[in-house]
C-alpha cells in the first residue's frame, strides 16, 4: 500500500522500483525449486503400485539392517513421479518399517535400495543396470518396453487404459525375493528373453 | 384312575417312558435354546471369518487396480448361498467391485463405515479392511451383507432333528421298557396270582416259585414260609378239634347213657308208688279215712308229675342222639292241626286263633311238631286267665332279609324280661307250680331242636300283657 502511494507520489520512484524487483525475486524464489506439474494419472497409478509392491513382496532379512530399517523406494533416471510419490509414502509403514524415497542419477549411487524404478531414460543401460543388481535383493520395476526382455522383474504394461503387470518370477526368486501370488495370479508371467 | 391303581407293567413302562421323555425334552430344549441364544454371535463370527478370508484374497486385486480379478474373487461368495450383496471399496472409498455383478449401486453403502459386523434391519452386514501387511494401512474395504436365512434354516433343522430324535428315542424307549419291565413285573405278578389262588381256593399247599435273590425273592420265600405255617397250624388245630370232639362226644354219650338209664331206673320205683296209690284209692280195697284219701291223692298227683318229668327228660335227652332228617314241612297246616287237637283241652273257654300264611320250611317234621306243640300249648296255658285268650302264629322278615322269623304270640300273663335268660334253661320255671303247672323242660327242648336246625329262638314279653316267642330255621 505504502509502495503504491509512494509510486503515485513519484517522489521515491527509484526506491519503489528496487523494492518491486526485490519483491518479485522473493516471490520467484519462494516458489518450489524445480516445480514440476503433478504427474499424469498414469504415473499416479504407477506410484501407488510402487508403494504397494512393498506390501506384496518379501525381502530376505539381510536386505535390512534391522527390524526398523526403512524400506527404500529408489528412482533411477528421470523421475516421472515427483512429489506425488513422496506424499504417498509419507507417514506410511510396512509393518514397523517406514518408507523412504530416494532418487539416483547414476547406477553407482544405487545402494541399500529395495524397490528400484528404472526410468525409460535409462533404457539403453538396462543390461548393465540389471546385471550389476543381480545378487542384490532389489525389486526392479520399469515401464520401458524392453525391460522384461533384459531381465527386469516387474514391468508396467498398458492394456486398454489399465496398467497390468508383467512379472518375471524367476528373476525375483533368483534374488531371494518372494512375490505374493495375489499379484502374480492376475499378472502376466514373463521370462527373460520375452516380453 | 389314580397312578397307584395302574397295573405294575404299565406303571413301570410309564415311568421309564416318562423319564426318558423328560430327559430327551430337556436335552433337546437346552440344545436348541443354546443355539438360538448364541446364533447371533455365531452368525457374526462366521460372517467375520468369511469377510477376513475374502478380504485377504482381494488385497492384490484392489492394490493393483484389477476390478475383473476382484469381481471374480467376490463371485466365490455364490457358494456361501446366503450373501445378499458384497462389494470392495478401494483405498479412496470408491466402489471397486461388486457381487452379484449385476447389483445396482443403490444396493451398496455409499462408503465404508467403521469395521466389524452388526445386525441391521434383520440382516447382518459390515466391513472388513483389506490389509496385506500387519500394521500397514488398509488397501481398501470389503462390505458383506448376509440374510439370516442360514441361521433360521439351521434352527429349523435343529428343531426338526430334535423332534425326529425324540420320536425315534421314544419308540426305542418304549420297546426297551416293554422288554425290561418284565424283569420286575413278572415275578410280582406271579406272586400275586399265587396269593390270589391260595386265598380263592383256600389251598395252602400251593407254593410260589422263587425267581432271583432280590427283595422279591425274599418276599416269595416269606410268603411260602407263611403258607407252610398256616398249613401246619391248620393241621394242629384240626387234630385238636378232633380230639376235643371225641372227648365231648364221649362225655355226651356217657351223660346220655346215664340219663336214660337213670330215667329208666327211676321209673321202676315210681311205678310201684303209682300202682299202690291206685290200689289204695280203689273203693274195692276199702274206704280210706278222708284225710288219708286226700293224702294218697296228693301222693298220686306228685307221682304223676314225676312220671311226666321223667318222660320229658327222656325225650329231651333222646334229642341229642337223634339224626335230623330234613323234609319240606308245611308249617301252616301243622299249626292248624295241633291247634285243632288242643281244642278239646280248652274246657269251654274262649280262645281266638290266628294263623298267618306261613312258608314251608325244610326241617325234621317230627321235631317241628314237638316245637310247635310246646309253644302252642304254652301259649294256651299261660293265657288261660284271659277271656278271650288270643293266640297268633305269624312270620316276618329278619334284618338280614334272608331267613323268615316265625313267632307265636299270646295275650297271657307274660314274664319279666329280666329273667329272659332263664326261660330256656332246663328245669327253669318263671312261674310257681300252683299258678301254672309244668316241668320246665319244654322250652329247653324247643331251644335244643331249633338250635340243632341251625336257628335261633328268643322271646319278648311284658308282665301281664302277653309274650311272643320268635324263632328262625335256616335252610328253610
Amino acid at each position: 500500500m505504502a509502495l503504491l502511494i509512494a509510486m503515485a507520489r513519484g517522489r521515491t520512484w527509484r526506491v519503489a522500483g528496487r523494492f518491486w524487483i526485490v519483491c518479485c525475486l522473493a516471490l520467484w524464489t519462494s516458489r518450489a525449486p524445480a516445480a514440476e506439474p503433478a504427474p499424469s494419472a498414469e504415473y499416479q497409478i504407477k506410484a501407488v503400485f510402487l508403494f504397494n509392491f512393498a506390501q506384496f513382496v518379501e525381502w530376505p532379512a539381510r536386505a535390512f539392517a534391522d527390524a526398523r530399517a526403512p524400506l527404500v523406494i529408489g528412482i533411477l533416471g528421470d523421475d516421472p513421479y515427483g512429489a506425488y510419490l513422496d506424499d504417498l509414502v509419507k507417514g506410511e509403514k510396512i509393518g514397523e518399517r517406514p518408507l523412504v524415497v530416494r532418487r539416483y542419477r547414476d547406477l553407482a549411487e544405487v545402494a541399500g535400495c529395495h524397490v528400484l524404478f528404472v526410468s525409460r531414460s535409462e533404457s539403453d543401460r538396462f543390461p548393465r543396470i540389471l546385471s550389476s543388481l543381480k545378487g542384490q535383493s532389489v525389486l526392479t520395476v520399469s515401464d520401458a518396453d524392453t525391460f522384461s526382455r533384459e531381465g527386469g522383474m516387474i514391468r508396467f504394461v498398458a492394456d486398454n487404459g489399465k496398467i497390468r503387470l508383467g512379472i518375471n518370477v524367476e528373476a525375483a526368486k533368483a534374488c531371494g525375493l518372494i512375490i505374493s501370488s495375489k499379484i502374480i495370479r492376475p499378472a502376466t508371467i514373463v521370462t527373460a528373453g520375452k516380453d | 384312575m389314580r397312578f397307584k391303581d395302574i397295573p405294575i407293567r404299565r406303571k413301570l413302562m410309564t415311568m421309564v417312558l416318562g423319564t426318558s421323555g423328560v430327559v430327551l425334552f430337556v436335552t433337546c430344549a437346552t440344545f436348541v435354546s443354546y443355539e438360538f441364544l448364541t446364533y447371533r454371535r455365531t452368525a457374526v463370527r462366521e460372517l467375520s471369518t468369511l469377510g477376513a478370508i475374502i478380504a485377504t484374497q482381494s488385497t492384490g486385486a484392489v492394490a493393483f487396480d484389477n476390478p475383473r480379478d476382484a469381481t471374480e474373487i467376490l463371485s466365490a461368495l455364490n457358494a456361501e448361498g446366503h450373501i445378499e450383496v458384497a462389494c470392495l471399496f478401494d483405498k479412496q472409498g470408491r466402489l471397486f467391485a461388486r457381487f452379484p455383478a449385476s447389483a445396482p449401486d443403490g444396493d451398496f453403502p455409499a462408503a465404508p463405515v467403521g469395521n466389524g459386523y452388526r445386525f441391521v434391519a434383520g440382516r447382518l452386514e459390515g466391513f472388513t479392511p483389506l490389509v496385506q501387511v500387519e500394521g500397514s494401512g488398509s488397501l481398501g474395504t470389503l462390505y458383506l451383507r448376509s440374510d439370516m436365512r442360514a441361521m433360521y434354516d439351521r434352527l429349523r433343522l435343529y428343531a426338526g432333528i430334535a423332534l425326529l430324535v425324540t420320536v425315534i428315542s421314544s419308540l426305542v424307549a418304549y420297546v426297551l421298557s416293554r422288554f425290561f419291565q418284565g424283569q420286575i413285573s413278572r415275578p410280582i405278578l406271579a406272586l400275586a396270582d399265587t396269593a390270589k389262588a391260595v386265598s380263592d381256593r383256600r389251598d395252602y399247599s400251593v407254593r410260589a416259585t422263587k425267581d432271583g435273590a432280590d427283595e422279591l425273592g425274599l418276599l416269595t420265600e416269606a410268603f411260602n414260609h407263611m403258607l407252610a405255617q398256616i398249613q401246619e397250624q391248620n393241621a394242629v388245630l384240626e387234630k385238636r378239634v378232633r380230639e376235643r370232639t371225641a372227648e365231648l362226644e364221649a362225655a355226651n354219650d356217657e351223660l346220655e347213657a346215664f340219663g336214660s338209664s337213670a330215667a329208666h331206673d327211676l321209673r321202676t320205683p315210681l311205678r310201684a308208688i303209682q300202682g299202690f296209690t291206685e290200689i289204695l284209692l280203689d273203693p274195692r280195697a276199702g274206704e280210706l279215712p278222708p284225710t288219708a284219701k286226700r293224702y294218697v291223692g296228693l301222693i298220686r298227683d306228685g307221682s304223676t308229675q314225676m312220671s311226666q318229668l321223667i318222660a320229658d327228660l327222656l325225650s329231651f335227652s333222646k334229642l341229642g342222639r337223634q339224626d335230623l332228617t330234613r323234609q319240606p314241612v308245611p308249617i301252616e297246616r301243622l299249626c292248624q292241626e295241633i291247634l285243632r287237637e288242643m281244642e278239646s283241652g280248652y274246657g269251654g273257654r274262649r280262645v281266638e286263633i290266628q294263623v298267618d300264611r306261613l312258608p314251608d320250611i325244610y326241617a325234621d317234621p317230627a321235631l317241628m311238631r314237638v316245637v310247635l306243640v310246646n309253644l302252642l300249648s304254652n301259649a294256651a296255658k299261660y293265657s288261660r286267665t284271659r277271656d278271650p285268650a288270643l293266640i297268633k302264629v305269624g312270620v316276618m322278615r329278619q334284618n338280614d332279609g334272608v331267613n323268615p322269623v316265625f313267632y307265636v304270640q299270646d295275650n297271657g300273663v307274660g314274664f319279666d324280661m329280666n329273667y329272659a335268660g332263664k326261660l330256656f334253661g332246663v328245669f327253669q320255671r318263671l312261674h310257681l307250680p300252683h299258678e301254672f303247672e309244668g316241668t320246665g323242660v319244654g322250652l329247653a327242648t324247643v331251644r335244643r331242636i331249633v338250635e340243632r336246625h341251625g336257628g335261633k329262638i328268643w322271646a319278648e314279653a311284658t308282665p301281664d300283657a302277653g309274650a311272643t316267642f320268635f324263632f328262625t330255621l335256616p335252610g328253610g
